[in-house]
């Protein structure tokens, strides 16, 4: 083992020990601040008639998890996004994925009226992978191909498009607006625990084929041409590449809405960190998104006590200035 | 077939197409039929004929006595600043576009638009009291201080960066007016959101006066700059060897464009997509010297605005949709086919 890898490896139990204290950090601070014996008696002795450990168990730890489930797939897609691409401001809302799914769910749950919730993720994701498809399209095919502008134009226009759209339905429709407006800027407060069943599995294969193919991004982050010389068939990992961030991408709208900028710097701050080894770094995304994301969430329920700050804005309000600074940085 | 204009001992000296002057004085008479329809459109039906007379103040022709002061009263101003707010958006896009020499640019997508909002919804929402009086000027203040930040933040990098760090800009302004939107006070956070839509209706003579005067001038300012625009077009080096002074004409060009947008976002709220398209479809209807090209992109602006804000009173009648709804639903998929085609 040598240095690197031993770095490494200390950093995952490191990351391991933030994810916990993250973790008891989110279930204690809230409305009613609970202590950590209760907390942790929640865990092992839980008395149906204490109040704090019903909070902890029916409101605070569905929450929490969702908050990690949601920011490690949201950091993995975005860090899958910039190994293939080899572009390092691709992110699932820049390129207008997330709108996409919102729009196909607000579409679902309006025109289908359907009480079942095992369809979620998948409307979500048929949202996503189309506005993937066609955002994709346009920037493959506007001259100079599919570099980081082009990308990002024409995601900003897909979005501009799916955002009227989307004005336009809650005008005719308010019923609807109503139940979906914190949804749709993003937030882990109206989110379903059931939803995250249904969910459990998408998750898996997200994740699991990542981890799975995180080797061969590394081969394809170094270029196509190196990558076919490492006997890679590109065009194989590269679809399955794009199935397993669109999988993660439309878990996440379905769990929490349009979540800005966590693809975008998730990985940054993880490259800053373990270099370019993607077998490094997708096990990292996930630990470091499921932190970041809880860390915000906590700070969303607690800066302007007794209300929250959406999630979804300050994700945006801290992911916007190290897009700033990544264009002024990285784009000669 | 040209015509030369020179006046000021050749300081001041522009060529017209002559082609290109009879498409302007086409594009002036189709702006007039189309606010003739503007007017005569609506939720409460008033008929060409009647539109016609009450435009002439001919009162004893008309067949509804009402319709002369719907058309007077709420009609007409709301199609002037369609209009007008349109020819700004227009003018503020070509230069924008030529100054950044990107046919791309456009001032809601780089953060223009996001910042002059930004100042009003701040106003809007914290001093409601002064948002009547102050709220053009804090839109201006607001979306020049977007600009220069942008500006400051791009340094002395490639023209692209203008547009992508405008983009990050944008995303951030966006969402603190969310926070802004959701915490502030109802009452305030409404009056704020229909302006935010774009949207045409609640607008007064008032408005009209605004905007009439600052077309005025800022057309009469992109006009005098127009010399340099073709010698800007090609390249920072080209421009300089033809004795262009680069530093004062990008300031003023960005002025002009910083300028137009925030005034016409101050009343109207941020129509997206005007300032890319007018440009274009000036481009492609003929080929003009610069002036006229601006002249033309101000009338293509113009219309624009008017049809997307009669088409917002049809689509879902009775209920109407803001103008800039409607222009993200035309302009972001031709947006699109302007980045697909390959530059000529």
């Amino acid at each position: 083992m040598n240095r690197q890898q031993w770095l490494s490896s200390t950093g995952i139990i490191v990351m391991l020990v933030l994810l916990i204290l993250a973790l008891i950090w989110h279930l204690s601070i809230g409305t009613k601040t609970i202590s950590l014996i209760d907390i942790t008696h929640s865990f092992y002795a839980f008395d149906e008639d204490n109040f704090n450990h019903l909070v902890i168990q029916e409101l605070r730890l569905p929450r929490a998890i969702i908050a990690i489930c949601v920011g490690a797939c949201l950091a993995v897609s975005g860090a899958l996004m910039q190994g293939v691409t080899r572009n390092p401001l691709a992110d699932p809302g820049l390129l207008g994925m997330l709108t996409g799914g919102a729009l196909a769910v607000v579409y679902w749950s309006t025109f289908v009226h359907a009480e079942s919730l095992v369809w979620l993720p998948l409307v979500a994701a048929i949202g996503a992978l189309i506005s993937a498809v066609i955002v994709w399209g346009i920037a493959s095919r506007a001259p100079g191909g599919t570099t980081p502008l082009n990308l990002i134009l024409s995601g900003s226009a897909f979005t501009a498009f799916s955002a009227a759209l989307l004005a336009i339905h809650h005008l005719l429709d308010e019923q609807t607006f109503q139940e979906m407006r914190t949804w749709l800027v993003g937030s882990l407060l109206a989110s379903d625990i059931n939803v995250l069943y249904w969910c459990i599995p998408w998750i898996i294969i997200g994740l699991g084929g990542a981890i799975a193919l995180a080797p061969s991004i590394t081969a394809l982050s170094m270029g196509e041409e190196v990558a076919t010389g490492l006997g890679i068939n590109i065009r194989r990992r590269k679809w399955q590449l794009l199935a397993c961030v669109v999988i993660l991408t439309s878990v996440a709208v379905a769990l929490a809405g349009p979540l800005g900028f966590i693809g975008l710097v998730i990985p940054h701050v993880v490259r800053f960190w373990v270099g370019a080894d993607y077998r490094w770094i997708v096990p990292y995304c996930i630990l470091l998104g499921a932190i970041y994301l809880l860390f915000i969430d906590t700070l969303a329920r607690w800066i302007i006590q007794p209300q929250e700050v959406a999630t979804g804005l300050i994700t945006i309000l801290i992911g916007a200035p190290l897009f700033i600074w990544l264009v002024k940085m990285r784009v000669r | 077939m040209q015509l030369t204009i020179r006046l000021f001992e050749q300081r001041f000296s522009m060529r017209f197409i002559k082609s290109a002057l009879l498409y302007s004085v086409i594009l002036s008479l189709v702006l007039l039929a189309v606010m003739a329809l503007a007017t005569s459109t609506g939720s409460y039906s008033v008929s060409l004929h009647d539109s016609f007379f009450s435009l002439l103040k001919q009162d004893q022709w008309l067949n509804d006595p009402q319709a002369s002061l719907i058309i007077w009263e709420f009609r007409l101003p709301r199609s002037l600043v369609a209009a007008l707010s349109g020819a700004l958006f227009g003018l503020s896009g070509a230069l924008l576009q030529n100054m950044t020499r990107n046919p791309l640019s456009d001032p809601s997508l780089v953060g223009i638009s996001q910042g002059a909002a930004l100042a009003v919804v701040v106003l809007t929402i914290l001093f409601p009291a002064y948002i009547d009086n102050y709220r053009e000027i804090s839109a201006f203040v607001g979306a020049v201080l977007i600009a220069v930040i942008i500006q400051l933040l791009r340094g002395k990098g490639h023209p692209l960066k203008f547009i992508l760090l405008g983009i990050g800009v944008a995303a951030f302004i966006s969402a603190i007016i969310s926070t802004l939107l959701t915490y502030g006070n109802l009452q305030s956070a409404m009056t704020a959101l229909s302006w935010l839509a774009g949207s045409t209706h609640a607008t007064g003579w008032h408005d009209v006066k605004t905007l009439l005067i600052a077309f005025i001038v800022f057309i009469c300012l992109s006009v005098y700059q127009a010399r340099t625009m073709s010698g800007i077009s090609l390249g920072d080096e080209v421009a300089i060897g033809l004795g262009i002074n680069l530093k004062s004409v990008m300031y003023l060009q960005l002025t002009i464009s910083v300028g137009a947008a925030a005034i016409a976002t101050a009343v109207v709220g941020p129509l997206g997509f005007i300032g890319l398209l007018a440009p274009h479809l000036a481009r492609k209807i003929t080929r003009s010297g610069p002036a006229n090209h601006l002249l033309l992109t101000a009338l293509v602006g113009a219309i624009l605005v008017l049809a997307a804000d009669i088409l917002g009173k049809i689509l879902f009648a009775p209920t109407q949709l803001a103008a800039g709804l409607v222009t993200s639903l035309i302009g972001a998929p031709l947006f699109a086919y302007l980045l697909i085609r390959k530059p000529s």
